[in-house]
């Protein structure tokens, strides 16, 4: 505007007056806090104040699909002391109780004061009973420790499930960070398996209650009376679609091996059983887990941490020869007439790309029956990559199945663009396809994929995505939901079903077919078998399957790694895990008069029979 | 020499800052003693060091080469506040903290410098004319530019203080009142309707008054009262559209008395703190709100409440005091200045510490709502501190310099 006007003293004078009001105004306020109202805060300061002790919701409990209590929640004790009211020469007589060193009380103690001296600190979770006794005995002499339940996870029944259901454990640095506003140092958190990806549902909220207290710490009383008190609401029940004897038993067949079974309800995507072996015992992480624990099961050969039903990318073997049956079948590259005959080898310019047996004339029905290696290695030829890639695809290979918990691998189905990237654009040969056409090579698929794709060879092509949990009941507002999964429609002909499924059912049914070993009495099986040969030592014995042929109720797969056969090892497996849902038992070792009821103990005898039982080849 | 340094070395701000920083270091020894946060007070010292050879390079730095470098700082520190929003992470439920090689450092501290640089810059020019629409317009976009951002973050107490700091600077370039008003109208007209209609009509009403007082163009004067009027109108109509959750956040934060346990808990806490000191207070390391850690993080925005418990009316009289000495002198030496650029620069600064003031302790004892800003010199944080002490460097050299045109 003017010169006059930039900064003059009527402006400074004005700023002066404003600072100045401003300045007055504070002052005049701390005159009336610190000088006449001094002694009504004082009074207040003493009687103060308000803490807010937090107070854990219990975890939601876990079912399976029969109603068994499968998660629980047991009582724990931990030991608290609040350093202001603890006398520091009474540090011997509680390392005793405790069976502690005296140093790592007084580390803990020391660590307790930097932080408050008025909030009890955590001094040993998870004591058992004679030392809460023992505890209880000397409490007049040991003023300011104290023991508080918490509740720590159970697992009452056989099943163990450990990868599937997952652990919850106190919350590690990084997960307080990632995790966010709701959690605090020392709360449990669901950290793998279902208690990882349904935590926000088996948590619940938290409660505060507001005491008051003065100023040396000393509680008053609940701050008005409990009114702003907030209860704690408790986490959520699930309610698995998984059958807790299948489960047991898959656990116990695979005792002593490295492998995994899935078994799922074709008509609605439930997953019956989603055993890994080797697996850990979910009880080591529901307390504290001792470090060597820790140590030992990540230091395993064998990594029993791995979830192997949902994390392998093996090569699926023989397994996955109906894929290239129904693209050829599909792509009228063959019909049922076409025929190959099998000396037991087939060579392919300079290599020999062996098979098991001489099977003679085959077509695609025997072929399958029988696992002629021959036929597919020609077929695959025939059809050629992309048929054969985009059917794999079809059956939700190369891709996740979305399963409801958090670990999961999309396993790989080679294509033309993969092959290219891989090797060069013209740089890769049809030789490179021939072992595509019996499972062997690039293909990697998970146990989870097979046996989805067993469901979908189950119900011809109707399919749901696999989950775990059918329903979570809230106990409060007592109302279920109910898991709604996807399902979808592969568009296959009747008759390439026909032929397909015809092959499979011989497989199991039929003499000549490698998976004889999964028969159950009075029942028409149809699956197949896989031996997957691997660098890593002997074949992995694969075997995918579904019962009763005409109205499948489960679809299985069984994965046994570097055993031999897939009808030796997997096979069996297969056929007592779908026999004990079928049944409620296995009938097969009982006189046909004989018809008990479901025993109690039914799924430890099975699995006893079970290991006995000699699988044929 | 001794004349020289007496002659241009501004010990008043010099004294006054370094006592004020002393003060919080005794306090921030205070609110982290026997807690799990000791570790701050000692990095605080660290951060005081830093923080003196940045006041004292400043200070010594040619003021012709801070002019000329200002407009080139502005777009430098807008471009790393910019870099916030796309990598920053988020601390206390905000974006503004900079990882520096594991060291927390808040950008929007420093933009706060290099805007008043910047505005400094801008209205020394000789053709810069408060009365000229244009120049307005650019003054408002130096300020809006980096507001926007920080708001993005967000830091709506940040955002603040940069208004409160240019609405004086606007004044003391030459606005007229009738701008005064006509900027600061609608965000009292916007808080006042949502405290309710009675205050807004209130405040519509003042600021018609106002506007007619300073009239300048009665048609534009009668469309600026439209125009706050809507402002108010619109706010309530969102206000009472917003979910209940929102509107409680809202008027707790406005009066904290409504929610005692939740965002009030704080305000009250710290009114019992400050009142309970009394006259002359608890005791060094006696306050027992302070020492049993009813309000939680008292060692960055209510430190306050430290000296207040622990030294009573008397240690408040003596912070606001030094506060008053700092300010008073800025002031007057924004007008004794010769320099344009110099004058601006003090009148910002005095401004914006003067915000932080009022606003920081004006919430300690109750009188305004909690907006998270710390307390100059006193407040636990390492960039805050820099940036105070760098702003004092520029105070004390546009006191060096102030003879010069």
């Amino acid at each position: 505007m003017t010169t006059e006007e930039f900064g003059s003293a009527r402006r400074k004078n004005i700023l002066l007056a404003i600072l100045s009001i401003g300045l007055l105004i504070l002052v005049g306020r701390l005159y009336q806090l610190q000088y006449i109202y001094r002694d009504e805060y004082g009074k207040k300061s003493e009687e103060n104040s308000i803490r807010t002790i937090v107070k854990d919701p219990v975890r939601g409990y876990i079912y399976d699909r029969r109603g068994t209590l499968i998660v629980d929640n047991r009582p724990s004790y931990i030991v608290e002391l609040t350093p202001i009211d603890f006398d520091q020469k009474n540090i011997p007589l509680l390392a005793s109780i405790l069976q502690m060193d005296e140093e790592s009380i007084k580390d803990k103690i020391k660590k307790a004061r930097q932080f408050s001296l008025f909030s009890p600190t955590r001094i040993k979770r998870d004591i058992d009973f004679a030392t809460l006794s023992a505890l209880e005995e000397n409490k007049s002499l040991l003023p300011g420790v104290e023991v508080q339940v918490e509740s720590k996870r159970y697992y009452g029944t056989p099943a163990r499930a450990s990868h599937m259901l997952g652990y919850a454990k106190e919350i590690s640095d990084w997960q307080l960070e990632k995790l966010g506003d709701y959690y605090q140092v020392g709360d449990v958190v669901g950290s793998s398996g279902l208690e990882a990806k349904y935590e926000k549902y088996l948590r619940g909220e938290k409660g505060f209650e507001f005491i008051s207290q003065n100023s040396k710490g000393q509680v008053i009383g609940n701050f008005n009376n409990g009114k702003y008190d907030i209860a704690p609401k408790d986490g959520l029940d699930l309610h698995l679609a998984i059958d807790a004897d299948v489960q047991a038993l898959a656990e116990s067949l695979l005792t002593g091996y490295r492998g995994a079974v899935v078994a799922l309800d074709p008509n609605n995507g439930g997953v019956l059983a989603l055993a890994s072996k080797p697996d850990f015992s979910l009880s080591d992480f529901s307390g504290v887990t001792p470090p060597d624990v820790w140590n030992k099961l990540n230091d395993d050969e064998d990594k029993p941490l791995f979830n192997r039903a949902t994390l392998t990318r093996y090569p699926p073997g023989s397994t996955f020869k109906m894929v290239l049956a129904v693209a050829a079948l599909e792509n009228h590259v063959i019909d049922e007439n076409w025929r190959v005959q099998c000396r037991g080898a087939f060579v392919f310019g300079r290599k020999v790309f062996k098979d098991e047996h001489v099977h003679g004339s085959t077509n695609i029905v025997e072929a399958i029956q029988r696992s002629c290696n021959v036929f597919f290695y020609q077929l695959m030829l025939k059809v050629g990559l992309d048929p054969w890639t985009d059917y794999a695809k079809e059956f939700g290979f190369g891709q996740a199945t979305k399963i409801d918990i958090l670990e999961e691998n999309a396993g790989l189905v080679p294509s033309t663009e993969y092959y290219n990237r891989v090797y060069g654009k013209g740089k890769w040969t049809q030789g490179y396809l021939v072992s595509l056409g019996i499972g062997q090579g690039e293909v990697g698929v998970t146990p989870l994929q097979m046996a989805v794709y067993a469901s979908m060879l189950a119900n011809k092509g109707h399919y749901y995505q696999p989950h775990i949990v059918q329903t979570i009941y809230n106990k409060l507002t007592n109302t279920t939901d109910t898991v709604v999964a996807e399902h979808h429609d592969i568009h296959i002909s009747d008759h390439t079903w026909q032929l397909v499924r015809e092959g499979m059912r011989r497989v199991v049914m039929e003499p000549g077919g490698t998976g004889g070993a999964a028969r159950i009495p009075g029942i028409v099986v149809g699956g197949k078998t896989g031996t997957a040969e691997n660098p890593h030592g002997k074949a992995h014995s694969w075997f995918v399957g579904f019962a009763p042929f005409d109205n499948p109720k489960i679809a299985i797969c069984v994965l046994v790694e570097n055993v031999g056969y897939g009808g030796s090892y997997a096979a069996p497996i297969a056929g007592l895990c779908m026999e004990k849902y079928l049944y409620g038992e296995i009938i097969r070792y009982k006189k046909p008069a004989e018809e008990t009821p479901r025993a109690e103990n039914g799924t430890r005898r099975s699995a006893t029979m079970a290991a006995h039982a000699s699988p044929a080849p | 020499m001794g004349q020289f340094f007496k002659e241009h070395f501004d010990r008043t701000t010099f004294l006054t800052s370094l006592a004020l920083i002393a003060i919080g270091l005794v306090s921030i020894y205070s609110a982290t003693f026997d807690k799990n946060a000791a570790a701050s007070f000692y990095r605080q010292i660290i951060w005081c060091s830093i923080g003196f050879v940045l006041m004292i390079v400043t200070a010594f730095t040619p003021l012709r080469v801070i002019h000329r470098s200002s407009m080139a700082m502005y777009a430098g520190s807008l471009l790393v506040l910019a870099a916030v929003l796309a990598v920053g992470h988020r601390a206390y439920g905000s974006m503004s903290w900079f990882g520096f090689g594991g060291v927390g450092g808040q950008p929007s501290e420093f933009v706060k410098i290099t805007t008043i640089l910047a505005l400094a810059s801008f209205l020394s020019r000789s053709d810069t004319s408060m009365g000229n629409v244009k120049d307005v317009a650019i003054a408002f976009g130096i300020v809006l530019l980096p507001v926007s951002l920080i708001m993005m973050e967000p830091d709506l107490g940040t955002s603040l203080t940069f208004l409160g700091m240019f609405v004086p600077v606007l004044f003391w370039a030459g606005a007229s009142n009738f701008l005064v008003v006509a900027v600061v109208a609608p965000a009292i007209v916007a808080l006042a309707a949502i405290i309710g209609t009675t205050s807004f009509l209130i405040a519509l009403v003042v600021i018609g008054a106002a506007l007619y007082f300073f009239r300048e163009d009665r048609f534009f004067g009668a469309a600026m009262f439209g125009m706050n009027a809507m402002i108010g109108i619109f706010v309530q109509v969102v206000y009472e559209k917003l979910p209940l959750y929102q509107q409680k956040r809202i008027s707790t934060f406005l009066n904290p008395n409504n929610d005692p346990l939740g965002a009030g808990y704080n305000v009250i806490q710290a009114k019992v703190a400050i009142g309970s000191g009394g006259f002359l207070g608890k005791g060094y390391l006696q306050g027992t709100q302070t020492q049993l850690n009813f309000i939680p993080k008292q060692w960055t925005d209510f430190i306050f409440c430290v000296t207040g418990e622990e030294f009573g009316f008397l240690g408040s009289i003596i912070i606001l005091g030094l506060f008053a000495v700092l300010l008073v002198h800025g002031l007057r030496l924004g007008y004794i200045v010769k320099n344009r650029f110099g004058s601006v620069i003090a009148i910002g600064i005095v401004s914006l510490f003067a915000v932080h003031v009022f606003v920081n302790v004006g919430m300690s004892v109750g009188l305004m709502p909690v907006i998270g800003i710390p307390l100059p010199f006193l407040s636990y944080g390492g960039s805050s501190l820099c940036s105070y002490m760098i702003m004092t460097g520029l105070l004390m050299n546009v006191y060096a310099n102030r003879k010069e045109y």
